[in-house]
């Protein structure tokens, strides 16, 4: 592996430099995620390209060894954070070109609930994947919810609960969506491992999400078919 | 795994990476099998006699070899050398005077070297160490596609392809299971021939007869040299008293051909108490202790220094139907005092395994498994047979229940290992790095240690309930039954020298050419 040391991303043709940029993610190679970014878009592809086919193409092949157990939560953490050193670069961009987003989250660990790790897994993933993810943080009150709703415009929700005697919280945050009549301009997604899919019915969600893997893959598909249900207006 | 270093989080890497997804599915899907070498204990012993307790029941076997004695069955040799060496013989009842077997025991080794023709795979047995090794004796094996049926060499071979794959099994143990399919006078050239040839872990002898003990000392010289062989111990064999108080000539003969030969034997009183011993716990131990003495004492009386083994294989009984029982407290306490009078005695010992009464892999299987294999763990035992694959009371070997123990054998070599106190095992650097109300998982301590951190079950199931039932809602001896059938298809055989291979083919040939199938 000695002479692969050396090799020097400019030197590589478009498809290569990405293949080897999921290689990069893959490794968490920050540094180098950002450099194959800036070469690409140096080579005039769009943001929209670069984030798609380089950075959430890699973050894909993640995904995939995490669920199937080869890679371990660091790993992934790295490679997450490799993707946001990219993003870093890409998202000033793509607001400025008017690309299509894949999607913000706000989310947070409902009211009398303090346990944060699956939330912030959750938040690593979905950043990730490409998602903007805003972490409002634990034992948020439905206020805090309403307040994050109105001052980011996200396309998700996301509530997280480990104990039995808060998870009935979620609902009373769903509810009070309702009562405002701002429930269906979100996607509502809820886990925690107290939880399942009827539970997730019952309070109102759009989806019961098992673990970090699954989240993404849900928020993606949910993301996708509200595009399709918007098109014709 | 060392190739694969993760360096710290944000830290600065190599220009570039580790070759991304395919490297590390590479790594993480196969490669070769890391082996384990046998355990050093780094953690405390567990007792349960005091000095009073250990002096009453050193003083009641003494009483035993005294006043009872002990029955060496159709052997005129092994009367002549207990004469020589003092002990009152009539007929076939040898007493001994108070001190004489303690005394005799004293050229035997405390610890010793059980060489592999691997040198890697070389063992310790004694001191700290504590050696797996696999089931031992069943007529039938189990798996959960054909059910139980008699074992066939197929099956022979099977199990020790399957050892030689499993880390944490240090030992290619011996009788893995009785291939009845081969005629009883041959079948141990073929067995024997088996760990050779499909393992390269230490492995036991045949005991079956004398001159099967011979064969397999005269095959260890072909595979090992001769020279090699008389000053090192290359074979343990397993030599079972009569209990009670009795030695047959058949394990008497194997255990002089083995002593004779400076090889090692593992000398147990194999006892179902209520039936072959008073009921009590203290009683077992004065028995055991006396059989067990008598029969290493002789083992010095054929050559002095030969490696012996302090054996004690205990179990309860059900009163009402006469079967063995397995994981109950008593033959725990059993296991914890035989192996502090084995320390005392300075020898070696044997006990415990993953020993239970269930017909299948099931709930009763591994906790009656788990209530041997921890005491065996805390006792202080330095050879463990039966550490993994026995179901049914020792009647069958379970292909599924060998992948299932051996996941908890790993799990035992880590906790044997003790407490890391170094200044990394201290952590304090993470401790400093996250603070409160954050988490570990990127800080450079655990970035640096994620992967072996914690052991990794081979058959625990810990994923969502979701998942769980995506992927078929198995249960542990299904995932078991996956894994042992995945190991057969990939395994590769150790080298071996053609030309020993030859020799030990020619030899085998010879033999069986010389006599005609008996069954018996």
């Amino acid at each position: 592996m000695a002479d692969e040391d050396e090799i020097d991303l400019r030197s590589l043709g478009d498809q290569e430099l990405v293949e080897q940029m999921w290689d990069d993610l893959y490794d968490g190679l920050a540094d180098e995620v950002v450099e194959g970014t800036n070469i690409l878009l140096e080579r005039g592809w769009t943001p929209y390209d670069v984030l798609t086919k380089a950075l959430v193409e890699g973050m894909r092949i993640v995904g995939i060894d995490f669920r199937d157990g080869i890679l371990f939560v660091p790993e992934v953490l790295l490679a997450a954070n490799s993707m946001k050193s990219g993003m870093f670069i890409l998202r000033p961009l793509l607001a400025e070109t008017g690309a299509p987003r894949m999607g913000k989250m706000v989310i947070g660990t409902v009211k009398g609930d303090i346990h944060d790790i699956g939330k912030n897994l959750v938040s690593m993933m979905m950043e990730g994947a490409g998602f903007e993810v805003i972490d409002i943080g634990i034992n948020n009150p439905v206020e805090s919810y309403l307040a994050a709703l109105e001052e980011h415009k996200p396309d998700i929700l996301g509530m997280s609960a480990l104990l039995t005697t808060t998870m009935p919280y979620m609902k009373v945050v769903i509810d009070t969506l309702k009562e405002k009549g701002i429930r269906d301009d979100y996607i509502v997604m809820v886990g925690g491992a107290p939880l399942n899919e009827e539970f997730g019915r019952q309070v109102g969600a759009d989806a019961y999400c098992r673990d970090a893997a699954v989240a993404v893959d849900m928020a993606k598909d949910l993301i996708q078919r509200r595009h399709n249900q918007r098109a014709p207006q | 795994m060392s190739d694969e270093a993760i360096p710290a989080a944000g830290g600065a890497v190599g220009r570039r990476g580790r070759g991304g997804a395919g490297a590390r599915r590479a790594a993480r899907r196969g490669g070769p099998i890391q082996q384990l070498r046998a355990i050093e204990r780094k953690i405390g012993l567990y007792e349960v006699l005091g000095e009073e307790g250990l002096e009453l029941i050193e003083h009641n076997a003494e009483t035993v070899l005294e006043e009872i004695g002990i029955d060496f069955r159709d052997d005129p040799e092994t009367l002549a050398l207990w004469k020589d060496a003092g002990a009152d013989v009539q007929g076939e009842r040898v007493r001994f005077p108070r001190g004489l077997c303690r005394s005799l025991i004293a050229t035997a080794p405390r610890q010793f070297t059980q060489y592999a023709r691997n040198p890697e795979r070389n063992v310790e047995i004694g001191g700290k160490h504590l050696v797996f090794a696999p089931v031992y004796g069943p007529p039938f094996v189990r798996d959960l596609d054909q059910g139980r049926r008699y074992a066939t060499l197929e099956d022979f071979r099977n199990f020790v392809k399957l050892v030689y794959q499993i880390p944490a099994l240090h030992h290619s143990g011996g009788t893995l299971c009785e291939p009845v399919d081969v005629p009883v006078n041959k079948r141990h050239l073929d067995m024997v021939y088996s760990h050779m040839r499909w393992s390269d872990k230490p492995f036991m002898g045949s005991v079956t007869a004398p001159e099967r003990a011979e064969d397999t000392v005269e095959m260890a010289r072909l595979l090992f040299g001769a020279e090699f062989v008389d000053s090192h111990c290359v074979v343990i064999s397993l030599i079972n008293a009569n209990s009670p108080m009795t030695f047959d000539d058949t394990m008497l003969g194997a255990l002089k051909a083995y002593a004779r030969a400076g090889q090692a034997t593992v000398v147990t009183p194999f006892i179902l108490a209520g039936a072959m011993a008073p009921v009590t716990a203290a009683g077992v131990l004065a028995q055991t202790l006396a059989e067990a003495m008598a029969g290493m004492a002789l083992t010095q009386l054929v050559r002095p220094g030969a490696p012996v083994v302090f054996g004690s294989f205990a179990s309860s009984m059900s009163m009402q139907s006469g079967a063995p029982t397995f994981g109950t407290p008593e033959p725990a306490l059993v296991l914890y005092g035989a192996a502090q009078l084995a320390r005392r005695l300075g020898v070696p010992f044997r006990s415990g395994g993953s020993l239970c009464a269930s017909k299948v892999p099931d709930a009763q299987a591994a906790y009656e498994s788990a209530q041997t294999l921890l005491p065996g763990v805390l006792g202080g035992v330095n050879f463990m047979l039966h550490s993994a694959g026995w179901l049914e009371g020792g009647l069958a070997s379970s292909y599924e229940k060998l992948i299932l123990d051996a996941d908890q054998l790993g799990m035992m070599q880590v906790m044997a290992g003790g407490i890391d106190l170094s200044t990394d095992g201290q952590a304090m650097d993470a401790l400093r790095e996250v603070g409160p109300g954050k988490h570990f998982l990127g800080c450079a301590h655990t970035q640096a240690h994620f992967q072996t951190a914690f052991y990794r079950s081979t058959v625990a199931d810990n994923n969502s309930f979701e998942q769980w039932e995506a992927e078929g809602g198995k249960d542990a001896a299904q995932r078991a039954n996956t894994l042992w059938k995945k190991m057969l298809a990939e395994y590769e055989a150790p080298a071996i020298d053609p030309g020993v291979d030859e020799a030990l083919g020619a030899f085998i040939a010879k033999k069986k050419e010389s006599m005609p199938d008996a069954f018996a």
